[in-house]
């Protein structure tokens, strides 16, 4: 279980760089308002949502890597997944990113989050497997 | 033990040759899934973009082909400009049966009075139009009035909103366009009357206000009539119109054209190099594979079982594995090309539609046949060589 714990810690890492090199404000963009100040745009609250799910991601995976008991494992996997599935919806549903689709957050951020989301369920899926198959051993 | 349960457990035995198989099977897969999507769907979206054109010829001022063409496929936002009388001087041309003038605007970067930013708008008069008045009238029975505007295939009002605020001018969206694959997708389409009135509130409401010069247009659509030769017309216009560019539709996106030549070469060369490259690999980690496993398949003849089944179970095993390899390809290339589909098209600089469920079939189909093709070809050298040998020579070997 250490490698999916390791998988898991990458892919936390990654689900909180990414926003911050990818999102529009990365660049310099802002919202102007009229009075002259200027707002962040969507995908800046998107990115920081992801910071709130990537700490717990980076956890499970640490927390796995030395963990033999296969409730726990099995528990921390389950969580891996629930918060892939997070991991895809903030930019998507719960949040989204800016409108326009030539936007650095539209274009890669999002993209990057919905992947990097549909392979921590993948490795949070093995490592439930993994974890039944090694009691049965 | 029949075929199957043999190929599974020689699979399970040798995970370094699994994986190396697995792998090839993934490359040729997916690089041949990749580039029948982008190939074709680029030719898709530059048939479809010409054909929301609708027009026959589009004149635009002298030199700004380019500009014209990269607005219209790309959306990059562009002002380009000739006088309104080009418009009488165009229709006075034999063989010009109708003509529609259009203008190209864009609304503000980053501005809160756009509620999209950098957005490309195509202004039309209604009263000319043979583009989208006609599919309007068809579609919700009437043409556009004030205020109201139709929007490519991506342009929706934001959440919580009942009008999209380009300008500070608040427009009603009335109908979306079917997908193009070209930025036309992420455009809107405004009367010349709802442009004005637009121009007009933008004076004192908006961060910048929406310039319109006076009798001036970005280009004009023209309809051919039925008998007339359209490259003749064009030269024709071109003879008697100074300062303007005719352009053919079926010569409309030439740069692209060009480019997509350029792409179809390239990934033609990289296809043949990965092709020959896995087909090397395989034939090599085969010709290993069964050089060491001599000993074991002559055990497996001399307990009985036939030429044909051990050369089965080397096939049978190479076959799971390029299905494997080429299905898990074939996904994650569907996932990235479509995940990934607007920065493919921003770095390759050329539009491209992902095809339907149904479309998708032939070149899914496409590249499971050539994994299958290339791994069992690989196998199969040195499958019948061994499957040929005598038991006792096997063994001892």
């Amino acid at each position: 279980m250490k490698a999916i714990g390791g998988l898991l810690i990458i892919l936390a890492l990654a689900v909180g760089i990414v926003p911050a090199l990818t999102s529009c404000e990365s660049r310099g963009k802002a919202i102007a308002l009229p009075n002259g100040k200027s707002i962040p745009m969507k995908c800046h609250w998107t990115g920081r949502a992801e910071l709130v799910a990537a700490v717990p991601l980076l956890a499970v995976g640490a927390i796995m890597m030395p963990t033999r008991r296969r409730e726990t494992l099995q528990a921390l996997s389950v969580l891996g997944i629930l918060i892939g599935a997070m991991v895809i919806l903030l930019p998507t549903t719960l949040i989204g990113v800016c409108a326009n689709p030539d936007m650095l957050c539209n274009m890669v951020m999002k993209p990057v989050l919905t992947f990097t989301g549909m392979l921590i369920i993948l490795v949070g899926a093995a490592g439930f497997f993994l974890a039944r198959r090694a009691e049965s051993q | 033990m029949n075929l199957l349960e043999l190929a599974r457990k020689n699979i399970a035995g040798s995970a370094f040759r699994s994986w190396t198989v697995g792998l090839c099977a993934l490359l040729v897969a997916a690089l041949t899934l990749a580039t029948s999507l982008i190939l074709s769907g680029a030719e898709d979206s530059l048939r479809l973009a010409a054909e929301r054109l609708g027009a026959d010829i589009v004149v635009v001022p002298e030199g700004t082909e380019a500009k014209v063409e990269s607005a219209l496929l790309m959306g990059t936002t562009t002002r380009v400009w000739m006088d309104e009388e080009t418009l009488d001087a165009v229709r006075a041309v034999p063989g010009v049966q109708a003509v529609s003038p259009q203008l190209y605007l864009s609304t503000l970067v980053d501005a809160a009075c756009c509620a999209v930013s950098d957005m490309f708008l195509v202004v039309y008069d209604p009263q000319t139009d043979f583009t989208i008045e006609p599919w309007l009238k068809e579609t919700i029975g009437e043409g556009l009035k004030l205020g109201q505007v139709v929007g490519g295939h991506y342009v929706f009002v934001p959440e919580g909103e009942q009008n999209i605020q380009l300008y500070a001018y608040l427009l009603t969206l009335r109908a979306n366009l079917e997908p193009t694959g070209t930025s036309l997708d992420s455009s809107m389409f405004l009367t010349m009357e709802t442009a004005r009135d637009m121009a007009r509130i933008s004076e004192s409401m908006a961060l910048e206000p929406l310039v319109i010069p006076e009798g001036k247009i970005s280009t004009i659509l023209l309809q051919v009539a039925p008998g007339f030769d359209l490259d003749e017309v064009a030269l024709e216009i071109m003879h008697q119109v100074p300062g303007v560019t005719p352009i053919v539709s079926t010569n409309l996106f030439q740069a692209y054209r060009q480019q997509m030549t350029s792409l179809r070469t390239s990934t033609t060369v990289s296809m043949v190099t990965t092709l020959t490259l896995s087909l090397a690999t395989l034939a090599l980690v085969f010709s290993l594979a069964t050089n060491e496993r001599k000993r074991e398949l002559g055990m497996l003849r001399a307990m009985g079982a036939t030429r044909e089944f051990v050369f089965g179970s080397l096939l049978v095993e190479s076959g799971i594995l390029a299905l494997a390899g080429a299905a898990t390809g074939i996904v994650l290339t569907v996932m990235i090309t479509s995940l990934f589909h607007n920065l493919i098209v921003n770095t390759l600089n050329i539009p491209f539609l992902l095809p339907s469920l149904q479309g998708l079939l032939g070149p899914v189909a496409g590249g499971i046949g050539l994994a299958l093709l290339c791994i069992t070809l690989a196998a199969m050298v040195p499958a019948y060589r061994i499957s040929s040998m005598e038991p006792a020579m096997a063994m001892r070997e």
